[in-house]
């Protein structure tokens, strides 16, 4: 076999490289070694409240914040979400308040010109993404998507949420590869480096397709008919008792204060 | 050539090397061992520069690979260019739209001039026996071609160093026969060479020493590749056999 080697390939290169800017596939590691740990932590957390009920209670807060028309039980549901959110830890909340005020912060923003409105649609806004936020960070993705699942939503909905959140985690490990493999191989000067983020963009999106059609008959396979189930009993304890009283007295407070 | 002084790492706080301590001289052509989990992939990676030690020291050439050292971009550059890596996977590695622009991407990236680019793609293709698959999307390739399109892509910027994750995985015997005798020849035209495995009747053929990683994630021992099937007892001891293997332990090794 040495002796098919090419001369080239036994000498040893003499090679000084030139300088480059890429560093657009250093920020592309990072971001998805972000979402790789942000998926890994979702799917370790599970803490206090039963996720059943920790849902139920968001999807109404979130109806009752928007349709809300009083200062009062704005105030009141920003109370309570602080309150929740002073006992979670000092990552999740700072993780969770960036995304409000982003999200607050452009929404005053689009309705800067309608005065009257902006502020109060600002302060609905951060609420709204500060409750979801609460959710995300405190609650498994499997857990979320099997509540869905007792409050009658459509199992073709869960099942393609459910598969979607797997796959974002493990498209980002496997594009996480691709990157690393290209920065390994980018010894000089790539004249074409928009080529290689759309080669890497084009075989993550191959990728995806031909793992779903895999998961589809390994699914079918195993005995899938379309019908998601969910079991074990849901549990309730002391802490769900205190939330749902908090989340009750929500809801009657803005009953009340709507009235008002 | 490479030096690791009492490097550890871990995920998370997850230990994943522990103190591991590791010469390898140019030429050498080395096997690292050791059950599944045990860090072999961790310490390829460290050694290719994606991670860095937590703590101890990894030299190559004499200079110590740190963040400052890899952020200055032309030592970056230089290192990559030295050290090849092929990843276990080789799906995770080929990202251009044929197999001739694979192979070409690195040597085009050094500056070459077009001939001498088009020597090397023909070469690897030669070397590696995928003539008939260049104009092909790697995408669409099975798995044999795909890692030879992978190992081709690699070996077109000439490295000093081969490295190589779990080289036979996915390849039916015959490949992985012409493989080992293809990193033989590597090996003879005076390239270093580190290959992760744990298929241990491919060390004494690939390699001319084995160091065994164990559950520990710590170096169990360092041995020339030959004499593994004598110490049945380090390998018991590292989790890499059970005792029904015994019986066929020296069977392996021919």
């Amino acid at each position: 076999m040495t002796d098919v080697m090419p001369d080239w390939l036994k000498a040893e290169e003499n090679y000084t490289p030139q300088s480059d800017k890429d560093a657009f596939i250093d920020k592309s590691i990072m971001s998805l070694i972000k979402i790789i740990g942000g998926a890994r932590t979702a799917n370790t957390r599970e803490r206090g409240v039963n996720t059943e009920l920790k849902t139920a209670c968001t999807f109404i807060l979130l109806v009752l914040i928007s349709a809300s028309g009083s200062t009062a039980f704005i105030l009141a549901a920003g109370a309570y979400l602080l309150c929740v959110l002073s006992l979670m830890r000092a990552q999740e909340i700072l993780s969770i308040l960036r995304g409000s005020f982003t999200a607050s912060l452009f929404a005053l923003i689009l309705l800067l010109p309608a005065l009257n409105v902006s502020f109060t649609t600002a302060v609905k806004v951060f609420l709204s993404v500060t409750a979801a936020g609460i959710l995300a960070r405190s609650a498994k993705w499997h857990s979320v998507t099997a509540a869905l699942h007792r409050f009658f939503i459509p199992d073709m909905f869960i099942f393609i949420l459910d598969t979607a959140l797997r796959h974002i985690f493990i498209l980002s490990e496997y594009a996480s590869g691709l990157f690393y493999a290209l920065r390994l191989r980018s010894v000089g000067r790539n004249k074409g480096k928009y080529s290689s983020l759309s080669g890497v963009a084009g075989t993550v999106f191959l990728k995806s397709g031909e793992m779903a059609d895999e998961m589809r008959s390994a699914m079918e396979c195993r005995g899938f008919t379309g019908e998601y189930r969910v079991y074990g009993k849901p549990r309730f304890g002391a802490a769900d008792a205190i939330y749902a009283a908090a989340n009750l007295t929500l809801i009657l407070s803005f009953i009340y204060l709507e009235r008002v | 050539m490479i030096e690791l002084n009492k490097v550890t790492y871990s995920y998370d706080g997850e230990c994943a090397l522990k103190s591991i301590d590791l010469f390898i001289k140019k030429g050498e052509a080395v096997a690292l061992i050791g059950p599944i989990g045990c860090g072999k992939t961790t310490l390829l990676k460290l050694l290719n520069g994606i991670i860095l030690p937590e703590r101890g020291a990894y030299k190559f050439n004499g200079e110590e690979i740190s963040r400052k050292k890899l952020q200055d971009v032309k030592f970056s550059k230089l290192f990559h260019q030295k050290i090849g890596f092929v990843f276990q996977s080789p799906d995770t590695q080929l990202f251009c739209p044929s197999v001739r622009e694979e192979i070409a991407f690195g040597p085009r990236q050094m500056g070459l001039p077009e001939p001498e680019v088009e020597k090397r793609v023909g070469d690897c293709l030669a070397l590696l026996g995928i003539e008939s698959l260049a104009g092909k999307a790697p995408y669409h390739l099975s798995g044999g071609e795909k890692k030879k399109t992978a190992i081709a892509s690699v070996i077109a910027l000439n490295p000093d160093v081969l490295i190589l994750d779990e080289p036979m995985s996915g390849l039916d015997p015959k490949t992985q026969v012409w493989l080992s005798e293809f990193l033989r020849g590597f090996i003879n035209a005076g390239k270093t060479l580190i290959s992760a495995t744990h298929n241990l009747a491919l060390v004494p053929r690939i390699s001319r020493r084995a160091v065994l990683i164990d559950g520990r994630h710590a170096v169990a021992a360092d041995m020339p590749s030959d004499k593994l099937a004598e110490e049945p007892g380090l390998l018991l001891g590292a989790n890499l056999i059970s005792e029904a293997d015994l019986p066929f332990l020296g069977k392996e090794f021919r």
